[in-house]
């Protein structure tokens, strides 16, 4: 079984040692960053999540038919493409179609279902804030924490320690433990740690807007300033004008499949035409 | 844009070498890429073990107090009871004080290892992290308490005739090995309760039968010779054995049971890890 599932589905990161490259030298310089080869990923809804031994053990002795009726739901569907060093994609599509599980899949956390993904460069995935904050800990030591998720080490972190406080404001608190923060100064911490490192892939996720008003600014030009720290970006938002600004290349996902992808304004003229259509 | 453009290098061109038979070198090549990720997430697995000590011990200043005191508690209260039973030992207390030490370091190792996974369920959906990091970070963790409870139960036992001996130089190798044998177990039990997730409760109904099983509260040498085969099929029997000797009678082991013991832990790491991995893929969705 693990086997096929590995024969389909094979995963390469920047740091594999490039047997790759022995045979295409000459391409080196432009490889693309990120590469899709009919990519698809499929989530299985488990009736019962959490099943358990006990109920598999009765199952197998009242020998019950396909017990916990499962349906699958695909939610990228052969999805091939290249993005390459430089390029800012941007990501449209109405909910569900699968934006979100694309950033996901690019940053590792979950693997395919089939076909090949692979990945030359450290990622840094703005998704989800926060994710590996311990709050037990103070806010130093998450700051650290964070860092070690994100591939930095312990002193490489600590080098950007002074930055990070000189953005969120929290210097004061750096010995608190995290739990007596106030959420808003939870995501700021999240968000300063998230963009004071330089990755080479940015993933980003909607919903940025953190915090009060001001920080809120200073937030938007510390993003900008960290797109243009890295390589390539990936921005999934609904704010057609941010994308416009910001990006130049555009997909259009609609369940889980590549309806479009061009230059960034053909894109959103042609997704925004298409849901005027759906909408009449 | 060149979507959908498929390369026009030829496959062999990717792969210059010529192909090695298909299982040894898939499993090769995985252990070589959980070395080098291990490697890169060693900051994680630093932080996780370093931090969850501090939360543990520095909160509270009794807090390595407690963990000593639940064994401390359980020997005072087993060798006052047994002691009469087990007249043949001399030096009662220290013999369990030998076999419950490691061995409470195996049970809340796989306790806690069953919950790995699910635990940081919240982590694993929204950052990549090698999930090798979780069973690891938690056996590193049972390892520093179990040195200190060691040593720290060794101290209080001295007026009890406690002393050190030569063979004591063996304990790091025959700590090691017991936690190389606990980690396989732990990526088994870690795997199959993400998939079933009653098996923690069987993993502990388990555990107490097992104590039982294994010579802790009795030595297996009381027993007739035609029964001795239910210690010998008792993988935990020889670990704890190696610490009885090394610990309470102060001998050095048999060579034999160190390889023994060595083979074992390997076994049992090899076939733990083989679990994990081929399922590893699959945890996410399942949490």
């Amino acid at each position: 079984m693990s086997s096929s599932s590995r024969r389909k589905t094979r995963w390469f990161s920047d740091s594999e040692p490039t047997r790759r490259d022995a045979g295409a030298k000459a391409a080196v310089g432009n490889e693309p960053l990120i590469e899709l080869k009919e990519v698809s990923l499929r989530f299985i809804n488990y009736a019962d999540k959490q099943y358990s031994l006990k109920r598999a053990v009765l199952d197998l002795v009242l020998r019950r038919e396909d017990p916990a009726p499962v349906s699958e739901f695909w939610a990228l569907r052969n999805l091939s493409l290249r993005i390459h060093r430089g390029e800012r994609v941007g990501v449209v599509g109405g909910n569900g179609a699968g934006k979100s599980t694309l950033l996901r899949l690019l940053a590792r956390i979950y693997p395919p279902t089939s076909g090949q993904v692979v990945v030359r460069g450290n990622v840094a995935p703005l998704i989800e804030m926060g994710a590996g904050f311990n709050p037990e800990l103070s806010g130093y030591d998450n700051i650290l924490l964070n860092g070690a998720m994100l591939g930095y080490s312990r002193r490489e972190m600590i080098a950007k320690v002074d930055g990070i406080h000189e953005f969120t404001g929290l210097r004061e608190f750096a010995d608190l433990p995290l739990k007596y923060y106030s959420s808003g100064m939870y995501m700021r911490l999240a968000f300063g740690i998230a963009t004071e490192i330089d990755p080479e892939i940015l993933l980003i996720d909607e919903s940025l807007g953190v915090g009060d008003a001001t920080f809120r600014d200073r937030a938007k030009s510390r993003i900008l300033k960290l797109l243009d720290r890295s390589h390539a970006v990936i921005l999934v938002s609904h704010e057609m004008e941010t994308l416009r600004q910001v990006c130049t290349r555009g997909l259009w996902l609609n369940r889980g499949e590549l309806r479009a992808d061009g230059p960034i304004d053909q894109t959103i003229d042609q997704y925004l035409s298409w849901t005027r259509e759906v909408a009449c | 844009m060149d979507v959908r453009a498929d390369s026009s290098i030829p496959h062999a061109e990717f792969f210059p070498a010529p192909p090695e038979p298909q299982r040894p070198s898939r499993w090769a090549r995985r252990l070589a890429d959980d070395r080098r990720e291990l490697a890169r997430f060693l900051p994680v697995i630093q932080n996780l073990v370093v931090q969850e000590l501090r939360v543990r011990y520095q909160r509270s200043f009794l807090g390595f107090l407690w963990t000593l005191l639940n064994p401390l508690l359980m020997m005072a209260t087993l060798s006052w009871v047994f002691s009469y039973l087990f007249r043949t030992i001399e030096n009662y207390t220290l013999f369990l004080f030998a076999g419950m030490v490691p061995w409470g370091f195996l049970s809340v190792s796989l306790n806690e290892c069953a919950l790995c996974i699910i635990v940081n369920e919240g982590l694993i959906r929204k950052i990549y992290v090698p999930k090798l990091v979780f069973p690891i970070s938690r056996i590193l963790i049972n390892l520093v308490t179990l040195t200190l409870s060691l040593g720290a139960l060794f101290l209080l036992l001295w007026p009890l005739g406690a002393r050190l001996s030569w063979p004591v130089l063996l304990l790091p190798l025959v700590i090691l090995l017991l936690a190389v044998f606990t980690l396989g177990l732990g990526l088994a039990v870690a795997t199959a309760n993400t998939f079933y997730r009653d098996c923690g409760h069987l993993v502990s109904v388990f555990l107490q039968a097992w104590y039982f099983a294994t010579p802790i509260l009795y030595r297996a040498e009381d027993f007739p010779v035609e029964s001795q085969w239910r210690f010998r099929i008792n993988p935990a029997y020889y670990f704890i054995d190696l610490f009885h000797d090394v610990i309470f009678a102060a001998r050095w082991p048999q060579p034999g049971s160190v390889v023994v013991a060595s083979a074992i832990a390997i076994i049992s790491l090899g076939i733990g890890y083989v679990i994990f991995k081929s399922q590893e893929d699959k945890m996410v969705f399942r949490l």
